[in-house]
């Protein structure tokens, strides 16, 4: 077993370091202008619906956002130009994720900060000296008397 | 050590309880438009009525852009009376316009009949392009210019006269002191 934990753990590296890769490079790149405007559109939030984005929904805002979001890809804007038009009429609101890094390390900050507090907590438990504890010392006569007892029995 | 459990109060227990009091004490849908303080945007509309509506037309004098609808009960309903006085109150001072979001001209026209027609135009905005424009999240929603056509304030849900009194009279005010 302890002969195959090298090669484990070298596969185990191999595996994290492609599914890092994978995940850095992100989802392909869509190719047509149609994919471009969908994957846009399923950035925005719905103005008018609850919890759907631009590219699920069929109100009429969504529908002219959409219209809008091909206007604007034919005419040469990328895609960020395009995510910028609607924040500028909607505010960020518009977008489904936050663009803020900070929304996306607060989790991580308030994760650490609770971890260093529990071990700040936790430590002088840890720390703690033992305490001793008096053994009252068997008197050696009684001691033999158990064991002969024990001995009897077994016998 | 012992004093650090005292800390957690004034560092945890206070800042969490004042964003959680502050996160709910507001409406999620309530966002600050960022068209405030920007010129606004440019259209040109047909009104019910078949007059011909342009944002440069509206010029000159402060203007309010009421988006409504007539399947938005009550909000809209309560609000048609507002809109009624505010117009008796303001007179030619300032326009109103409606615009109707996401509505047929027939339901407006029952609509009016029904809660009253204050006379100011009606636009129909086909396609909600305007609503887009202005960044309309439902109606009703109300957008404030200024008589230079800068968009000065927006109103989320129903306008009271108090909002009216406010929005219009700081305007008014601005504009006399110019």
């Amino acid at each position: 077993m302890r002969r195959l934990a090298l090669p484990i753990a070298a596969a185990a590296l191999v595996a994290l370091l492609a599914l890092i890769a994978v995940t850095a490079r992100g989802p392909a790149q869509p190719q047509t202008r149609a994919e471009a405007g969908a994957a846009i559109a399923a950035e925005l939030r719905c103005p008018d619906c609850q919890s759907l984005s631009v590219a699920d929904s069929h109100t009429p805002s969504a529908v002219e956002i959409r219209r809008q979001i091909d206007t604007l890809l034919s005419g040469g804007a990328s895609p960020d130009a395009v995510r910028q038009h609607f924040v500028d009429r909607y505010g960020e609101w518009i977008l489904l994720a936050p663009r803020s890094p900070l929304a996306w390390a607060l989790p991580f900050l308030a994760i650490l900060v609770g971890a260093v507090l529990l071990l700040a907590w936790l430590r002088p438990w840890q720390r703690a000296e033992p305490v001793a504890v008096e053994q009252p010392a068997a008197p050696d006569a009684e001691l033999r008397r158990v064991r002969d007892e024990a001995e009897a029995l077994d016998a | 050590m012992r004093n650090l459990r005292w800390l957690l109060v004034p560092i945890v227990v206070v800042p969490l309880t004042l964003l959680l009091f502050h996160g709910f004490g507001r409406d999620p849908r309530e966002v600050p438009s960022p068209l405030i303080g920007k010129p606004a945007p440019s259209f040109s509309l047909v009104a019910l009525d078949g007059a011909k509506v342009t944002g440069e037309g509206l010029r000159g004098r402060p203007y309010v852009l009421n988006f409504w609808a007539s399947w938005c009960v009550p909000a809209c309903v309560d609000e048609q009376p507002v809109l009624i006085e505010a117009a008796r109150r303001y007179g030619s001072q300032v326009q109103i316009v409606g615009v109707l979001y996401n509505d047929s001209p027939d339901a407006a026209h029952a609509f009016l009949d029904r809660y009253g027609d204050g006379g100011w135009p009606q636009l129909t905005d086909t396609g909600g392009r305007l609503a887009v424009e202005y960044g309309v999240t439902g109606p009703p929603e109300s957008y404030f210019v200024d008589a230079a056509g800068i968009v000065r304030a927006k109103q989320f849900g129903p306008l009271t006269l108090a909002a009216m009194d406010q929005r219009f009279g700081a305007l008014l005010s601005a504009r006399a002191n110019r």
